[in-house]
């Protein structure tokens, strides 16, 4: 796997020859080996359409590839480069991908494995209305970003994170702020725990939460800030 | 009752069957199972503590949470410190309080001079009886025991509750060389006497005397 914990907001990254880590623009620490960064100007990969489609989406983060040069002596010599990612002082998690699909804000990667698959979801289409009101609620608009195949993605938050297990039995609810990322087979809605009293404002302050069922994980932050 | 653990530094899980927790507004990041939120006040209950509450100014929004599984709760991401009560009296800042069994009785408490150097007020919170809460801090707290033979002195602005049977002054170190601007910039202390415990954050909130 190509990302190995230093400390809780910084990751080191291998990379070797062929392969490549796409990651947020900025986000390098410091390397070592002959490594290259090139802005991504598509924006990932998936070529001129799916560009676009994030554009629209305004799920377009900034992101550069990062690659090793075959070193001068051919396959023989050529060297693998470390590069140690952070940013912001923000914690970072490392999820690891086994086939399934990883939904996240773009804003929250940090770099990810070059071979995941990436795409925009529309949120209304899963949760009906109340899944574009998400968005909205959210501040996090009405796309979001996947990520699907096998590989490492670093995603990052404020605060620590913790891992809470989807089980069908048990749904679990979400603060739209403290929401991170979720992976496996999960459908998420808004819910909302508005009575009348809330209405006249002597609400708990959780008026509406992410509910998130079926089977798979769910990454919540330690803080209801943004990034 | 409740079952309150950590899970990290930041984040408090908290086992529920039926039971409930008081917490502060707000401060639930996930829920499993069936939960009910419920605004309360601060500052006690019934007439006498809202009465309280207004007079003191030492308003918190507290919920109560009801039901059956595990909520989360985290409160911008500073460390969570767990406090086991067995009859006695927690003192701490209301901003400080994250969360507390809902067996236990929270009032509120007059501090004299040490609250408006704190910038909080002359009055802080109190919870009372036996179970768990748990109090928030900006960086790992420690707890420092006071002893009949060692005082402890703190920075009122590092300071963020105490236990036990304990007596607390306030010490100003203002002199003649403070007013001329060359003060050590740690003009006012806390001075804890007797028998307990008082939780220190390695931060400083900004106080009027860190400007002295």
């Amino acid at each position: 796997m190509p990302f190995r914990q230093i400390n809780s907001k910084m990751v080191e990254a291998t990379v070797t020859p062929g392969a490549k880590i796409f990651s947020q623009r900025g986000a390098m620490l410091a390397y070592r080996g002959d490594v290259s960064f090139t802005p991504n100007l598509q924006g990932g990969q998936g070529g001129l359409a799916s560009m676009i489609g994030r554009r629209v989406a305004g799920e377009a983060a900034p992101l550069m590839t990062v690659e090793v040069h075959q070193g001068p002596h051919g396959r023989a010599g050529t060297p693998t480069g470390t590069v140690l990612f952070g940013h912001g002082g923000h914690h970072i998690q490392v999820i690891e991908l086994s086939g399934d699909t990883l939904y996240v804000e773009a804003d929250r990667l940090l770099a990810f494995d070059g071979t995941l698959q990436q795409g925009t979801m529309f949120m209304g289409s899963q949760g009906g209305v109340m899944g574009m009101v998400r968005g909205q609620v959210t501040g996090q608009g009405l796309f979001t970003t996947t990520l699907k195949g096998h590989g490492a993605v670093a995603v990052m938050a404020h605060g620590g994170v913790i891992e809470v297990p989807i089980t069908p039995q048990r749904p679990v609810h979400v603060d739209p702020q403290a929401y991170v990322a979720h992976h496996g087979d999960v459908r998420n809605k808004l819910s909302t725990a508005l009575g009348w009293r809330d209405m006249v404002g002597r609400g708990s302050g959780e008026a509406f939460q992410l509910e998130l069922s079926g089977s798979g994980t769910v990454y919540v932050q330690a803080s209801e800030e943004k990034l | 009752m409740a079952t309150f653990r950590l899970q990290g530094s930041r984040v408090l899980a908290v086992d529920m069957t039926g039971d409930a927790v008081k917490a502060k507004n707000g401060s639930m990041v996930a829920y499993d199972g069936q939960m009910a939120f419920k605004k309360m006040s601060g500052g006690g209950e019934g007439i006498r503590g809202m009465v309280t509450r207004r007079v003191t100014g030492e308003q918190m929004t507290v919920m109560e949470v009801k039901g059956h599984g595990t909520c989360w709760f985290a409160d911008r991401a500073t460390e969570i410190n767990l406090v086991e009560l067995r009859g006695e009296k927690l003192y701490v800042e209301a901003g400080n309080l994250l969360c507390t069994d809902a067996g236990l009785r929270t009032g509120t408490s007059f501090t004299g001079l040490r609250g408006a150097t704190q910038g909080n007020g002359l009055f802080t919170t109190t919870v009372e009886g036996t179970g768990q809460a748990a109090i928030v801090s900006d960086g790992p707290a420690v707890v420092l025991r006071v002893s009949r033979q060692y005082p402890l002195t703190v920075d009122p602005g590092a300071y963020i509750a105490h236990q036990g049977d304990v007596r607390q002054s306030f010490q100003s170190g203002v002199t003649f060389r403070t007013f001329m601007g060359e003060g050590g910039g740690e003009a006012f202390q806390i001075r804890f006497e007797g028998d307990g415990l008082v939780y220190v954050q390695p931060s400083e909130r900004t106080t009027i005397a860190g400007d002295v």
